[in-house]
């Protein structure tokens, strides 16, 4: 191990130790007492910075320091939907936040699988959907180690080998979201964003100066020598033109409110209108966004030449040429906490899923909070053990399942958003329509036919999924509910309700 | 909706960002230096936060936050 490789190692060394610390200390004097809705979402008590930083935290994960940069160096322009998508999401979240949060809160749900169970009346639907849920969300936990693998690989010029990195990955996300849950995690998102808008910060002026004598010439470079790169559909014949641009960002400006991780942060408010401030706000962080995208473009002119998985390198072959060591060394960490965030909160919600809606519906754990809990602490343990023994050995499996994770998940938007604000969307109009848009996404895309004209084969799916939803509820079976419409639907709470709430215990 | 039509705030980032593509992916004029489509969705972004920002006002004029 050379010098540059001891000093960047320490540095990672000593923050991954305050990260685990710092999970740890987040549940000093709470951790024993509590049931699941303390560990899954943090006894609904986070106030408005928490919330903005630990949704901050999901939305930022390691794709933002990988693959924007990776997509702005073989693309450029598509890759802006990332920005687009989430700042419509965190929009209309103004509206579907404390709605799901007080729904949930008024009938003690943690999950969204939770939820839907509770609108159709009927357990066996919450499981079915947390079985599809994970199925989704696997393959995230798994990128988010294979792309901690890489910048740890990488900012320790190699003293670390990927599959160490892959496990320290695991270990430390699992160490700390198995004792700590959804507050740990909003702790640590507070070290993270620190180091990521100090450190995009910072790169945002050093690079363009270091290479190219500032913005002005760098710009006016890229303007005059790559403006294939410039516009839709980029560079290199991606077919992401205009309307794919459009219809997913549209797609998945739905999709990422009801995304179950979005949810879990949701739930973790205090009160509605930290959800609210929290959508103003929130639309902010997307501006780092910008950064690692115009970085991978600056490298075109540094590092021509990469192709495939190299690309995701971009910005770190910029970084690693041209940065001291120990500056390396933080920058890694900011990298390597981007992924173990969103990995932990993704592992939280599969063990609250599977502690709530599978494992639940088990008598000796139904209305047992804290058994609940014990047992998707060891789901997250098992779901994590079962992506990093899949990153080992089958590293492509998960790859191929994440194209349809987020197009998957998206069908689910019928049956919760459209379910829970219109009581004459039945349970077989729902489940008929997530069949057929799944269904339907899975042919494409395993087909190699997405996007189909241009549009995305999610928003077709989902479009298919309305259409077969509405029909079968106004043609199919009509399940026999009792229970009054407040009981069974959302609604966006009035200031006159939160306070009556907020007496409730969670 | 119709009680709270300051809510069609919430819509204008699909508007800014989508709705007017045609018109905004092009290289030039560059503003700053930077590429229109680049300047144009930056722009957007933070627009977007003054959006929700006239929904939330428009919610507190009514006593609803």
């Amino acid at each position: 191990m050379n010098g540059n490789a001891a000093v960047a190692t320490t540095v990672f060394g000593v923050f991954m130790v305050l990260t685990v610390a710092l999970g740890l200390l987040a549940v000093r004097g709470r951790g024993r007492t509590t049931g699941i809705a303390e560990w899954s979402v943090g006894g609904r008590s986070l106030g408005t910075v928490f919330i903005w930083v630990l949704m901050a935290g999901e939305g930022y994960t390691s794709f933002s320091y990988l693959g924007a940069a990776g997509w702005g160096y073989n693309h450029g322009a598509p890759v802006l939907y990332v920005i687009a998508y989430m700042s419509c999401g965190y929009a209309i979240g103004y509206v579907v936040g404390p709605t799901l949060w007080s729904y949930a809160r008024r009938h003690g749900l943690v999950t969204i699988t939770d939820m839907v169970a509770h609108r159709y009346g009927r357990p066996w639907l919450g499981t079915a959907v947390a079985i599809l849920a994970t199925v989704c969300l696997l393959p995230y936990i798994q990128l988010q180690i294979t792309g901690m693998g890489v910048v740890v690989s990488t900012i320790s010029y190699g003293a670390i080998s990927l599959n160490w990195a892959y496990f320290i990955a695991f270990a430390v996300t699992t160490g700390f979201v198995v004792v700590s849950g959804l507050r740990g995690s909003a702790w640590v998102s507070v070290l993270k964003d620190v180091l990521v808008i100090a450190t995009l910060g910072f790169l945002a002026i050093y690079v363009p100066n270091h290479y190219f004598d500032g913005y002005g010439p760098f710009l006016d470079r890229l303007v005059a020598e790559k403006p294939a790169w410039l516009t839709l559909s980029g560079h290199g014949g991606s077919g992401l033109d205009a309307t794919w641009f459009a219809t997913t960002s549209f797609l998945n400006s739905l999709t990422v409110v009801i995304f179950p991780t979005t949810v879990a942060g949701y739930l973790g408010a205090r009160n509605a209108d930290a959800l609210r401030r929290n959508a103003m706000l929130l639309p902010f962080y997307n501006v780092l966004l910008f950064v690692p995208m115009l970085l991978g473009m600056a490298a075109l002119f540094v590092v021509p030449g990469l192709t495939g998985a190299g690309s995701n390198l971009a910005m770190f072959k910029l970084v690693v040429d041209s940065l001291p060591a120990w500056a390396v060394g933080v920058i890694g960490v900011a990298a390597a906490l981007s992924s173990i965030v969103p990995m932990a909160v993704f592992m939280l919600v599969i063990g609250t899923m599977w502690g709530k809606s599978v494992l639940g519906t088990v008598p000796a754990l139904a209305g047992r909070p804290r058994r609940q809990r014990l047992a998707a602490q060891v789901v997250v343990v098992v779901a994590g053990g079962l992506a990093l023994v899949l990153t080992y050995l089958t590293p492509n499996t998960l790859v191929r399942l994440s194209l349809i994770s987020y197009e998957g998940m998206a069908q689910l938007v019928p049956m919760v958003l459209l379910g829970l604000m219109w009581r004459r969307l039945t349970l077989w109009g729902a489940v008929s329509g997530l069949v057929a848009g799944g269904a339907l996404v899975c042919a494409l895309v395993f087909t190699e036919h997405d996007p189909l004209w241009g549009v995305n084969a999610g928003a077709l799916a989902l479009g298919v999924n309305l259409v077969v939803a509405l029909v079968v509820s106004w043609l199919g079976p009509r399940p026999v509910d009792d229970r009054p419409d407040e009981e069974v639907l959302a609604t966006d709470p009035r200031p006159a309700d939160t306070r009556a709430e907020e007496s409730v215990p969670a | 909706m119709l009680k709270r039509p300051h809510l069609l705030w919430l819509l204008a980032p699909y508007v800014l960002f989508l709705g007017t593509l045609p018109l905004a992916d092009r290289v030039r004029p560059t503003v700053m230096g930077l590429p229109f489509l680049f300047f144009w969705l930056l722009a957007a972004t933070l627009l977007t936060p003054a959006a929700v920002f006239l929904a939330w006002r428009g919610d507190r004029k009514r006593g609803r936050v």
